[in-house]
């Protein structure tokens, strides 16, 4: 156990600029650019004008009450989506750590250091697993809730510029407290549908000698084209054929993309989506996204990421570094 | 008190070439153990499947366990220095330290640091920011501070420079080494290591040609300087190496009395190297 504190500190200790810096970063880019918009229109702007689901309203008494309450409803629970962005930097982060995760240390022969320390391969593989599938989300969640709270008060103070106050009812929104913990809540789902991901990625680092990115993307993609020729060269003569388009779903997309934050949202039956008019309610879209694990597919998924995680294990034990 | 390291028919393949050919030997503790061969002998493979770095035929246990199966076992009490400049380029001085302390049980904080202070490394350094003899001192910090039964140094001096190495050496053997430590060394520098070694092991295309105590090497090989008139007596007695300098013949004998060789000419002991060379003769051939 505390030989896992030190590996998960270790993994920080050289990952600092792709985990913490990258997204602190682009949080900072993202308040400038949102913010300084606010702070622009604010300035500039017409301040009788606000434009709100395509129709401009006018406001020469003040805005109208209930228009006021649901822009604060919309404000307060979707506030989280402008954090967006960082979650798509955390899946190609992420994507490339687990790629470079049991190769680098094995191009630049440090892993031999390691290995003159009493580390279990077992456990100096399950750390970079941890990493990527809690450490580095957690990090990308707390920075996100951090940038859109910034940037909800940015908003509200511009839009208190243009006669529309909103703290009052912004504060009084129970969404707005629930919204972080509905991020969180999310983590388990998200764990589970990128463990395939992850583990193919982590078994290509402990396997090939070079050109990581290459295999791993190679593999899955060449043998879909293969298939695909081989249907079509089979096709005049016999009756079945390899179904691609399952390969390409089920398989070579929770291979690949599993670490795309909503990867699940293909499977989320759409319908009970449609209640969504009032901007993103992170509690429907939350149980929709449950309901997909009533699906085999993201447990044989998540199955195969365990297994060849402790292909990994065995590959890093045994790999000859010459 | 039973052997550190012991083999029996250790064999390494790699898939015709047999790297290690079915080796015995035993490392008894408190010993400082020189294995020395050409390049391509088998000694970093002997070594690697010591450490269970690579699985291998036959038998051998070190402190007892089995390098295959019970490695995490063993590098509680091992510990080795594979090559120089191996350490890892983001890593920071005080990181390093704090890391090992935090997952090696017989760390001792205060000697790493206090060798760490005898050098140029600043805590907050990274290795990426070191010369090579830095990271070699702050690998052998490390790895000195770490109260391990057996050390096993692979070239650990390669491409340093002449004082770095004397330090490296004389560090190991005054501050290091004690009676319940053993100590494995291969090296192609065989001058450097020959005074701090307790035996010698002799590899050759993965066997052993020799292994025996430096006592052991002392009674048995006499080098002696023939002057040209004894050359044929001298040739009688079958010396295994024969060179000239200055006009006289040194000759190598093996297990031949002193007191018979006393009379040819003056007597010495050879030096390792002129031994491995002898040994080894042909190798290149």
């Amino acid at each position: 156990m505390k030989s896992m504190k030190w590996l998960l500190r270790r993994e920080i200790w050289e990952h600092k600029g792709a985990f913490f810096w990258t997204p602190l970063l682009i949080a900072a880019a993202m308040v400038i650019l949102m913010g300084g918009g606010f702070a622009y229109s604010l300035a500039y702007g017409n301040a009788e004008n606000i434009r709100f689901e395509g129709h401009d309203v006018v406001s020469i008494q003040g805005i109208p009450q209930a228009l006021r309450y649901k822009i604060a409803h919309v404000a307060a629970t979707g506030y989280l989506g402008t954090a967006a962005p960082l979650f798509i930097v955390l899946a190609v982060v992420v994507f490339f750590y687990c790629l470079s995760a049991l190769h680098d240390d094995r191009r630049d022969r440090s892993i031999l250091f390691w290995k003159s320390l009493p580390l279990s391969d077992r456990d100096t593989v399950l750390s970079k697993v941890v990493t990527a599938l809690c450490v580095a989300p957690l990090i990308t969640i707390a920075i996100s809730v951090a940038t859109s709270l910034l940037l909800l008060v940015v908003g509200m103070i511009a839009a208190t510029g243009k006669g529309l106050n909103l703290f009052a009812p912004v504060l009084m929104e129970p969404n707005l407290y629930l919204s972080p913990l509905y991020l969180l809540a999310f983590l388990p789902l998200y764990i589970l549908w990128a463990l395939p991901t992850v583990g193919w990625l982590l078994l290509v680092s402990s396997w090939a000698k070079s050109k990581v990115f290459l295999w791993a993307v190679g593999i899955p993609l060449v043998t879909l084209l293969l298939l695909f020729w081989l249907n079509f060269m089979i096709s005049p003569v016999a009756p079945m054929q390899i179904d691609i388009d399952f390969i390409g779903k089920q398989i070579v997309t929770r291979m690949l993309g599993g670490l795309f934050p909503g990867a699940w949202m293909s499977e989320v039956d759409g319908s009970r989506l449609r209640q969504l008019q009032d901007g993103l309610d992170a509690g429907v879209v939350l149980g929709a996204s449950y309901r997909t694990l009533a699906n085999p597919g993201v447990w044989l998924g998540a199955v195969a990421g365990v297994a060849m995680i402790f292909g990994a294990i065995r590959l890093r034990r045994w790999r000859d570094e010459g | 008190m039973s052997a550190v390291l012991s083999a029996r028919g250790l064999t390494k393949r790699y898939g015709k070439r047999t790297a290690v050919d079915g080796i015995d030997f035993d490392i008894p503790p408190g010993r400082i153990v020189g294995l020395i061969g050409p390049n391509g002998s088998g000694k970093t493979t002997t070594l690697k499947a010591a450490l269970g770095l690579i699985d291998f035929e036959g038998e051998l246990s070190v402190l007892g366990f089995d390098p295959r199966t019970q490695r995490d076992d063993l590098m509680k009490d091992v510990c080795f220095i594979a090559d120089v400049a191996i350490l890892p380029r983001w890593l920071r001085v005080k990181d390093a330290i704090d890391f090992v302390e935090g997952v090696h049980p017989r760390f001792d904080r205060k000697k790493a640091e206090r060798y760490v202070a005898n050098t140029k490394l600043k805590p907050g350094m990274k290795v990426k920011e070191m010369s090579k003899g830095m990271i070699v001192q702050l690998h052998l910090a490390l790895v000195m501070a770490i109260d391990a039964k057996l050390l096993v140094l692979d070239e650990p001096t390669l491409g340093l420079d002449i004082i770095y190495r004397k330090t490296f050496y004389q560090n190991l053997l005054e501050d290091y080494f004690d009676e319940q430590k053993t100590i494995v060394i291969t090296t192609h520098q065989v001058e450097e290591v020959e005074h701090i070694l307790t035996d010698l092991m002799f590899i050759r295309d993965g066997r052993i040609v020799l292994a025996a105590s430096m006592e052991e090497i002392g009674e048995r090989y006499t080098e002696v300087m023939v002057p040209p008139d004894k050359v044929g007596a001298a040739n009688a007695l079958a010396p295994i190496d024969q060179r000239t300098v200055f006009g006289k013949s040194v000759m190598l004998f093996d297990g031949v009395c002193r007191q018979q060789l006393g009379q040819l000419g003056e007597i010495r002991n050879p030096s390792v190297a002129d031994l491995f060379v002898a040994t080894m003769k042909g190798t290149y051939a």
